[in-house]
């Protein structure tokens, strides 16, 4: 058969359903030009097309792309804290030799540096350029981390070039973590290349010196794509301890829309998407014998340690009771919730801490006990809400159509689907409603002061497709029991809706951890009552619900004095957990699953569940450790 | 009326055909209240599931019928285009026709208005009154919005041409026998520029569904209403077309396609009827 | 000829003043968008990272001071206009300090190469067969054309784009389906890279095409219906003139004035970029350049091209109405 008939035929059912099994192999269009594509490894930076292409300086406030390469390839920093267990351990000494020292009250933090490490143009790194990146920062107070340096460095000392002391201007046991990478980090910047610059806010730092292993090779004016290129003198970086990173090239492009990219991983064009809609990584793990994912099988997904969840905002008249938030999550069917958000691919969470990385073994396993003898008092009747065996019934439900893929071990079922979740309770949410004043009236719940009590989920639309499927899922349960609610489609306002207070409840994020490591801190230093900003005024991340509890401050508080590594953070992070769900500021769901599909065609030794090195969503900064795993497949 | 009605359906062709075209739609924006589900709810049916004599057009990934869904778009992207270019019609009628004949100072004060809608740019306006109206931004107010910036474009197409009637000598013969502006305007030139007015019905609405589609898909409509717009955004959502599930953007594409079919065909046959020199030919006599 | 002196010079004043008056709009719309730029960079940098609270508000702070959005209305709207005679857009503030006009200036030649050129084929395209068509009124195979036009052109542009996407990107993948110019090929005046650019055009440009024929087809099929049964036609019939020329010098002819309107207005319209096309088939442009400013309440990159499409749009009407009546005759200048 011809080529044109072929193309005819093809064209004739191109509404067919079996249309990408006809798939014909595909001559590339796709790739880069005069690089090997046997040696390049191809990644979605999703942050789109740049518009500011040419711009490397990260330290000015988001005047050019971060997600690029920049952060993954080309910059390094003192820490690094896996999402999941890492090549060596969670905690990756990078161009520090050694974990972080305070002294006793927590003002002074001494670094030991890494020797040997050098930057792109020859130039050793040493401890004048972790100065330099503090003081450069202070003296030019609008730059990235002009503020969070300013406020807590008093000065520097380097006794030798190889140790810095950071004197802190108040007690600060959480320090380092403005330079431990989680997504990213305070990066290092080159104090030989600045020291020359007049201003540093309006120097784009193209072509960037880089101290990671890889450096430019090539960019595109339109900001559709970066190509770097492995140093050659890979060894004298912080990833040379690991080996030779596999890949020479690295290209990080812009696929286009969510259709585009399943295309172009089918065409080996893409070799790591960072997220798809869970039909698309449905259909490339159908279509594709070479496509991989997090889990092998269902649900495939990366849970980053992220809980999406319902935020109220509790300033608004009618989310202020807790009995009304009880009611409202009794009211949701989880089941459905992630049926609508990701086809069941959900890791739900009951507690407000992401069922990721370490914490399912700190907090959800020991909390199991805890919750299912938790009551909530309605006024009429004392009961138990919590159900252990939803994500068992989650597989249960999934597994007539997916037969095998779903697991039957219940450890491997409450890895993937998650463990218990709040049973749906009508009868109990009345109660609790009614508790509150509320009143039903012709089958419409009504405020106690009478009127109709209607609520709006914000979601982000297109942005966040899960998090718009799931919200238009939570509606229509609540306007099924009576309540006006409707989804509110914020794209493009969310953020600033989100910040200015301006919404009665979104699907959004307040939790995010490390992930790899217990400390509850990196969120929950930010809901401290001393941070909520009144009505009207714009909040601070990350306490969007507004929330504020003298119980919680306590916690945090204590938390506050412990050590980083202290088991005691544990006990604490307990407290944390148990008074979330007494309190419900916030209707926990599940993990963020980010669909990140991989295609073992060229490479393989991605990061999976089954070897859970690093995390593989392309635009963390800690998507490095994947380099020096890969290795060519050989074609 | 009747008569004409009936020569059409014994002789022409094409007018059979735009009945029945249009007749379906119409039967499906009809059949559209009788939905047995609320339009906007979801998982109310399995998902995924093809075209099959359960449910004639397949269900969407949503859990919803897509023969429900198209019923109830049909209905409301029709009405849509319909209320645009209806508003905005009467509005670059008037405007055009009086511009142009009358030329002078109220020409300039006309087009003066008429040049700053064509010039001031809608993308950004839209998404503006969007961002401010939030969910009340309903289709009927949108439809109201796009109206209003959407006449200015064909008031100079219609300007244009009584500009060059308004020189013919039947408008010099209509003014010496003393007929008023408005009566030589509907009477003398309305039925010239009828045509243009016509193809710029149905440019119109197709802009108007198409601008509706655009601003679905970069997400800048009320997504709680299902629309044509509103189907293929969340089919967009499910990545519907490269996860197999074609039903559900094959089937209300198949009919929007219908519907303009059957209205162009419906214009052609009538146009033809009206004009007399095809009359004449169908006839057996006339020149071609 | 002092009459159309005259003409010209009020014509000249109108263009000034519809100008104004659009920026202006211009103006106020983008200034009233609810979007806060300063929020939207702030949670761009610190959605992922580790930021603590106490810093954000000094953040805000600096950034205000760095965008200029402190300061009275009136001192921004002076500035504003200052900055706009010297045709200076000022920083954008999503891409801080970038300018605006370097930004526009990067985007701008992709759009206007690939909307000229696709705008002008389909307005010959569309008004020779939608010519043809309204003169041979009876002629079937017209009439399907006709039919073939209407049916393509309610199609959402978007599935139109997807669907070549898939046909000639993956099903038989003989073009590229991404970008501008192929990856990692230097741009220049080179063969190569505008081989590429060619290559990479046809794709979005058959789909532009394949979509905006109907309109010109539908007018020009119009307005050629109607010019027919006017006398002269009818003379030229009876007196045995050649069908071919008829169409041409007599029918073709009379009925492209509006349709010349028109296709200047298309050619002004161009400036706003073709938002869809650029999102489908990541063709670089100003469309995405206008949608990521609207999402980052960059309302001086929003205004920048606003008030290029605004001139643009201008100009372009403006050369018609100069142009029409040293074309036409007919057509008293008043």
């Amino acid at each position: 058969m011809s080529r044109t008939t072929r193309a005819w035929l093809v064209a004739a059912c191109v509404l067919s359903p079996s249309l990408f099994a006809l798939a014909a192999p595909a001559n590339a269009q796709g790739i880069p030009q005069n690089i090997p594509r046997n040696e390049t490894l191809i990644l979605e930076n999703p942050e789109g097309t740049i518009k500011n292409a040419g711009w490397f300086n990260i330290w000015s406030i988001n005047a050019g792309s971060q997600s690029n390469g920049l952060q993954q390839a080309a910059l390094d920093t003192l820490w690094y804290i896996d999402p999941e267990s890492g090549i060596d351990g969670v905690w990756d000494n990078s161009l520090a030799s050694e974990k972080p020292k305070y002294n006793a009250d927590f003002t002074e933090m001494t670094v030991k540096l890494r020797k040997g490490i050098f930057w792109s143009d020859g130039v050793e790194f040493s401890a004048a350029d972790v100065v330099g990146t503090v003081e450069t920062q202070i003296k030019n107070p609008n730059m990235r981390f002009s503020a969070v340096l300013a406020n807590n460095v008093a000065s520097m000392d380097m006794p030798d070039e190889s140790t810095v002391v950071f004197k802190l201007k108040k007690p600060n046991s959480r320090f380092h973590t403005n330079f431990t990478v989680r997504w990213g980090a305070i990066w290092i910047m080159p104090k030989h290349v600045f020291d020359k610059v007049a201003d540093p806010l309006k120097f784009d730092f193209n072509k960037p010196v880089s101290l990671g292993a890889y450096t430019l090779n090539s960019f595109d004016p339109d900001g559709k794509w970066y190509i770097w290129q492995l140093r050659d003198d890979w060894q004298r970086t912080s990833l040379g301890r690991f080996g030779k990173p596999g890949p020479k090239y690295l290209a990080y492009v812009d696929p286009g829309p969510p259709d585009k990219r399943v295309i172009a991983q089918l065409n080996h064009e893409l070799d790591v998407i960072h997220d798809i809609a869970p039909e698309g990584m449905f259909t490339l793990a159908k279509q594709s014998k070479t496509t991989t994912a997090w889990f092998k099988g269902f649900p495939f997904g990366h849970p980053d340690p992220t809980l999406p969840a319902l935020v109220f905002n509790t300033q608004n008249e009618n989310f202020k009771n807790k009995d009304v938030r009880w009611a409202l999550a009794l009211l949701i069917d989880i089941k459905a919730v992630a049926m609508a958000a990701y086809r069941g691919a959900a890791t739900i969470s009951a507690i407000a801490v992401p069922p990721t990385g370490k914490h399912p073994e700190a907090y959800h396993q020991p909390m199991e006990s805890w919750l299912k003898d938790f009551e909530v008092d309605t006024g009429k009747q004392k009961f138990k809400p919590y159900d252990p065996t939803v994500g068992k019934q989650i597989a249960d439900m999934l597994r007539p159509s997916l037969g095998e893929q779903i697991p039957q071990d219940p450890k491997d079922i409450a890895k993937a689907f998650g463990q218990g979740w709040w049973k749906t309770n009508p009868q109990a949410a009345q109660e609790l409603l009614e508790k509150a004043g509320y009143k039903k009236v012709g089958g419409q719940w009504q405020t106690p002061d009478g009127k109709p009590f209607t609520i709006r989920v914000m979601v982000e639309g297109d942005l966040r497709p899960v998090m718009t499927r799931a919200g238009s899922m939570i509606a229509q349960q609540w306007k099924q029991a009576g309540i006006d609610a409707k989804i509110d489609v914020a794209q493009g306002t969310l953020l600033t809706r989100r910040g200015a207070g301006d919404f009665d409840t979104f699907i959004g994020w307040s939790v995010e951890t490390w992930g790899g490591h217990q400390d509850l801190s990196y969120f929950m230093d930010s809901w401290h009552s001393q941070f909520v900003a009144e009505a009207g005024k714009p909040q601070p991340l990350r306490n969007w619900q507004r929330w504020s509890s003298p119980e919680l401050d306590k916690i945090i508080e204590q938390t506050r004095t412990i050590d980083f590594d202290d088991p005691k953070a544990i006990e604490l992070g307990k407290d944390y957990v148990k008074l979330a769900a007494r309190e419900m500021p916030i209707i926990p769901l599940m993990a963020y699953n980010v669909f990140t599909a991989m295609d073992q065609t060229y490479w393989t030794g991605y990061p999976t569940a089954e070897n859970p090195y690093a995390n593989p969503v392309t635009n963390w900064g800690n998507s490095r450790y994947m380099f020096v795993k890969l290795k060519p497949t050989g074609k | 009326m009747l008569a004409i009605l009936r020569d059409l359906l014994k002789y022409n062709l094409e007018f059979r055909i735009g009945i029945i075209l249009v007749g379906i739609v119409v039967g499906l924006a009809i059949l559209s209240g009788f939905s047995p589900y609320p339009p906007g709810d979801v998982y109310v049916v399995p998902p995924d599931v093809p075209p099959s004599s359960a449910y004639w057009f397949g269900t969407t990934s949503r859990g919803q019928d897509v023969f429900w869904q198209v019923c109830v778009a049909i209905r409301n992207t029709l009405l849509f285009g319909i209320t645009v270019a209806a508003i905005s019609r009467v509005l670059s009628l008037v405007i055009g026709l009086l511009s142009g004949y009358k030329g002078g100072w109220i020409d300039r004060a006309l087009m003066g208005v008429n040049d700053t809608f064509i010039v001031i740019p809608l993308f950004p306006i839209l998404v503006l009154f969007y961002f401010v109206m939030r969910d009340s931004m309903t289709w009927l107010m949108l439809a109201m919005i796009m109206a209003t910036l959407g006449w200015a474009y064909d008031a100079r197409l219609i300007r244009a041409v009584a500009m060059s009637l308004k020189t013919r000598e039947f408008s010099q013969t209509a003014v010496f026998s003393g007929m008023t502006t408005r009566e030589i305007l509907t009477r003398e030139h309305l039925p010239y520029v009828m045509p243009i007015v016509f193809s710029t019905t149905m440019n119109n609405m197709n802009w108007s569904i198409g601008l509706e589609v655009t601003l679905s898909v970069l997400g800048f409509t009320d997504i709680n209403t299902p629309t044509i717009g509103g189907m293929i955004y969340w089919a967009n959502q499910h990545t519907a077309i490269v996860a197999g599930v074609w039903w559900w953007i094959a089937f209300p594409i198949a009919v929007v396609i219908m519907a303009f079919v059957g209205l162009f065909l419906l214009a052609v046959s009538m146009n033809e009827y009206i004009d007399p020199r095809s009359r004449l030919s169908r006839m057996g006599g006339g020149a071609r | 000829m002092s009459g159309y002196l005259a003409y010209l010079a009020k014509r000249l004043g109108q263009f000034v003043l519809v100008v104004f008056i659009g920026v202006n709009i211009a103006y106020v719309v983008t200034h009233a968008t609810p979007i806060d730029p300063v929020e939207q960079s702030i949670s761009a940098v610190t959605s992922f990272g580790n930021t603590a609270p106490e810093a954000i508000e000094q953040m805000r702070q600096s950034l205000k001071e760095l965008y200029g959005v402190g300061g009275s209305w009136r001192e921004q709207y002076f500035t504003f206009w200052s900055r706009i005679l010297r045709a200076d857009f000022g920083p954008s503030m999503s891409a801080f300090p970038t300018p605006v006009s370097a930004l526009i200036g990067r985007a701008l030649p992709w759009t206007v190469g690939l909307l000229v050129v696709s705008t002008l084929v389909t307005w010959a395209l569309g008004n020779l067969l939608g010519g043809l068509a309204g003169y041979y009124q009876r002629s079937r195979s017209f009439k399907l054309m006709g039919v073939v036009a209407m049916g393509l052109h309610p199609i959402p542009y978007y599935i139109v784009a997807l669907m070549l996407l898939i046909v000639f990107g993956f099903l038989w993948p003989v073009l590229p389906i991404t970008g501008g110019s192929a990856m990692n090929l230097p741009q220049g005046w080179t063969l190569a890279f505008i081989g590429s650019v060619l290559k990479h055009s046809i794709l979005p440009a058959l789909s532009l095409i394949l979509i905006g024929v109907g309109s010109w087809f539908l007018g020009m099929r119009s307005l050629v219906s109607n010019i027919v049964t006017e006398d002269y036609v009818q003379f030229a019939e009876l007196g045995g003139v050649n069908r071919r020329r008829i169409l041409g010098s007599y029918v073709m002819r009379n009925a492209l004035g509006p349709q010349v309107t028109g296709l200047a207005m298309s050619l002004g319209g161009i400036f706003n970029g073709a938002i869809i096309t650029e999102k489908v088939f990541g063709y670089p442009g100003v469309g995405t350049l206008l949608v990521d400013a609207v999402y980052a309440g960059d309302y001086g990159l929003v205004l920048g091209v606003t008030t290029i499409s605004i001139l643009g749009v201008s100009a372009g009407v403006l050369a018609i109405d100069l142009l029409y009546p040293l074309f036409d005759p007919r057509v008293q200048v008043a």
